[in-house]
């Protein structure tokens, strides 16, 4: 093996060579033609403008191996460990990337959705993705993106034909368990509508343990003309874990994405949402919210393409660091000359509760129309000792108060999550890690 | 009950407070005026335990401990309240959160128990009448987007549930319309009782009017230059501070 390919052998298949995982003779092509794409890409150095605050050193001396080995059976308890009570879900499981029907419940679907596992799909109906996958993140350019095409096999796909709207959220929860070694895991998550469509889909990624593995997910998304998708993703992984998901986004003409980003867990953890637009009048939102602390990366870009006119795109991330923790925000929003009466807005605000956390924050408009409406902001600063006083001038203790003014923080974009369930869960969780937060 | 001496204080290197004095017996009204930049929202900072002043010489004695040593927070937790001269925004964190945390908070200190949802509710709900306060407000975040003349009434609304033993109302009527004026008033004389005090910072006779207090206070130069009964109050109305500024120069 030559390139990236040898340095990541291990990710690719259990004899470290051939993908030879099951499926269509057309999936076996493209995982080939994946591989082969790898064996020309280098690994990315600190050179490279996309990775010169994040290093990939911790990842490969991890020497994360695919895994393959069916899964044991889960703890009887795990599944009520990790479900929200008072979400009301369609519920896919995927345990170490493979898709679980023993803790999925799709439930009662209507007419003209299709929601289950990929592997599952494919074997029914091979040729029903032939078309569809590899559609909108075309031929990959980036490592992981390729590495995850190499190694397709397993993830969540979900297909709304025309004008069908879902009520309840499709809640897709990918569960990470120890086991013998350190492994990868690449889920590929498909999710189209067709026109008019509409859908929310919550995508959670946990572990019940401090156990060592890597995600690696890659998600194709296609909106139709008019459709709305909501796609909350709360990244929650165990805190010795990598990972990284590549989001590919495409917009028709009239549709709506509201993304949320939620980052928690992991100790390193990338996340690329790369979205343009095929149609005028979408709007895309991106709100995100992260905390790092002390052994923890948070590393975001986004890539925005406004490529033709009248589409409206929104960033808005903000992160809390503490203790040691870094972040990257690396934010690009592209007009292109003919993206006519483009409104884009990207801001990333960062609170700072200790002087040794460091963020690299570059938000870039690169703007080629004239008739454009766009700006942006970024602020790095510390909790207000104004704010902070007044709350321990009504008796608040100041560890409290502190908390209370993160919460406060973050409040904005966790009020963006749609259900009440999920709000109270992450604003919890956010509350409890920052209780245990070195405040200095 | 509060006994200051001597009390000096700087911001920086400047010395706003010179050598303060103040006694403030349970159940005593005091008025503090006094020109602009003479010092009494430094005062109340100082009292309160606000970041960013260094006390050089004096005391300040609250229910016989001595208040200088305190973190804000306990200071409240001993019964002493501040009503800003501006209220802070806070932004994303919830009115009624926040005042149940203060609420508790107080209470734990005091070796009370919490109060549960329910009873808390209730009581908000009464002092939110008092205050003739939209319940509205709670579900909203602390001040943020309140006009000047909420703030200023949730300050009020804060003190009558957190029953504090001595507040200090830091230019509480400036930016109320009459009828507000009148509300807040109302709200702090249904407060007076003979444990609780009070430090009414004002520029206008017109509060005094509706609340009357037992002493007034000139404050110039960071001291307390004059002292006397309400008909003070009427005195400076009528010819200002330069009257008091001739009589100290003549003295
Ligand atoms: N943080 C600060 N930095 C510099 N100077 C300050 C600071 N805080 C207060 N001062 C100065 O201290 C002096 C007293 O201010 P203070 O706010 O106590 O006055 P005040 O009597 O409350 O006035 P007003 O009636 O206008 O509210 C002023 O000259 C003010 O500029
Ligand atoms: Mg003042």
């Amino acid at each position: 093996m030559t390139g990236a390919a040898a340095n990541f052998a291990g990710w690719l298949a259990a004899d470290g060579g051939r993908p030879d995982a099951a499926g269509p003779d057309w999936l076996t092509a493209r995982r080939h033609d994946a591989l082969a794409r790898l064996g020309e890409l280098e690994v990315p150095t600190s050179r490279q403008e996309g990775w010169r605050y994040t290093s990939l050193k911790a990842l490969l001396e991890q020497g994360f191996v695919r895994g393959d080995a069916p899964l044991a059976a889960l703890q009887p308890d795990a599944l009520q460990r990790i479900l929200i009570p008072g979400l009301d879900s369609h519920r896919i499981l995927l345990v170490n990337g493979r898709y679980t029907p023993a803790g999925s419940a799709p439930g009662d679907l209507p007419k003209g959705v299709r929601v289950g596992g990929l592997r599952d799909l494919l074997a029914q109906d091979p040729d029903a993705l032939r078309e569809r996958l590899n559609r909108v993140a075309g031929t990959e350019q980036s490592l992981f993106a390729a590495l995850n095409t190499a190694s397709l096999d397993d993830g969540l796909v979900l297909l709304l034909d025309r004008a069908v709207c879902l009520e309840r959220p499709i809640e897709l929860i990918h569960l990470s368990v120890g086991q013998d070694a350190p492994r990868v895991a690449q889920p590929r998550h498909l999710i189209l509508l067709e026109d008019g469509a509409q859908a929310t889909l919550i995508e959670r990624y946990l572990s019940l343990d401090d156990a060592l593995y890597c995600t690696n997910a890659v998600l194709e998304l296609s909106l139709g003309r008019d459709a709305v998708l909501k796609h909350e993703r709360i990244q929650m992984e165990s805190r010795n874990a990598f990972h990284l998901t590549t989001l590919y986004l495409a917009q028709d003409a009239g549709s709506r994405y509201q993304g949320v980003n939620i980052g928690l867990g992991a100790t390193w953890s990338r996340t690329e949402l790369l979205t343009r637009f095929r149609g005028e009048q979408a709007e895309c939102d991106l709100q995100g919210l992260y905390l790092a602390g002390d052994r923890q990366l948070m590393d975001y870009h986004l890539d925005v393409e406004h490529g033709v006119p009248r589409c409206t795109s929104r960033e808005n991330f903000k992160g809390i660091l503490y203790g040691k923790g870094r972040a990257v925000f690396d934010g690009r929003v592209l007009v292109a000359r003919d993206a006519q009466k483009t409104d884009a807005a990207m801001s990333n605000r960062n609170l700072m509760l200790s002087a040794s956390a460091e963020v690299d924050t570059k938000p870039q408009l690169e703007i080629h129309a004239d008739d454009v409406k766009c700006s942006h902001g970024t602020t790095v600063g510390q909790i207000e000792p104004e704010r902070l006083f007044y709350l321990r001038s009504r008796g608040i203790p100041a560890p409290v108060a502190r908390r209370m003014l993160c919460l406060g923080f973050a409040g904005e974009i966790i009020e963006t999550l749609s259900s009440e369930a999920l709000r109270e869960q992450v604003s919890e969780q956010v509350g409890q890690r920052l209780e245990s937060a070195p405040l200095s | 009950m509060l006994s200051v001496k001597g009390l000096r204080a700087n911001v920086g290197e400047k010395e706003i407070l010179k050598g303060l004095d103040l006694e403030i017996g349970p159940g005593e009204i005091h008025a503090i005026m006094g020109p602009n930049g003479a010092g009494k929202s430094t005062l109340s900072h100082v009292l309160s335990g606000r970041e960013g002043y260094a006390v050089t010489a004096g005391t300040a004695t609250f229910h016989g401990q001595d208040l200088l040593s305190l973190e804000p927070e306990a200071r409240a937790q001993l019964g002493l309240f501040l009503a800003f001269q501006y209220p802070v925004e806070l932004p994303g964190v919830n009115n009624t959160y926040f005042l149940k945390a203060a609420l508790n908070s107080i209470r734990k200190a005091r070796g009370e128990p919490e109060l549960d949802a329910v009873s808390f509710l209730r009581l908000i709900k009464d002092k939110l009448k008092i205050l003739h306060l939209d319940d509205s407000l709670l579900k909203r975040a602390v001040n943020a987007g309140f006009s000047g003349g909420e703030k200023k009434r949730n300050e009020i609304f804060q003190m009558a549930l957190l029953e504090p033993k001595l507040a200090i109302l830091d230019e509480t009527d400036s930016g109320l319309d009459i009828d507000a004026l009148r509300v807040v008033a109302d709200g702090v004389n249904a407060l007076r009782s003979p444990e609780r005090s009070m430090i009414v910072v004002t520029h206008y006779q017109r509060l005094l009017d509706y609340i009357q207090p037992d002493y007034v206070h000139v404050l110039a130069q960071g001291r307390i230059i004059r002292s006397g009964g309400k008909e003070l109050a009427l005195e400076l109305e009528e010819k200002g501070y330069g009257w008091i500024d001739a009589a100290e120069q003549a003295a």
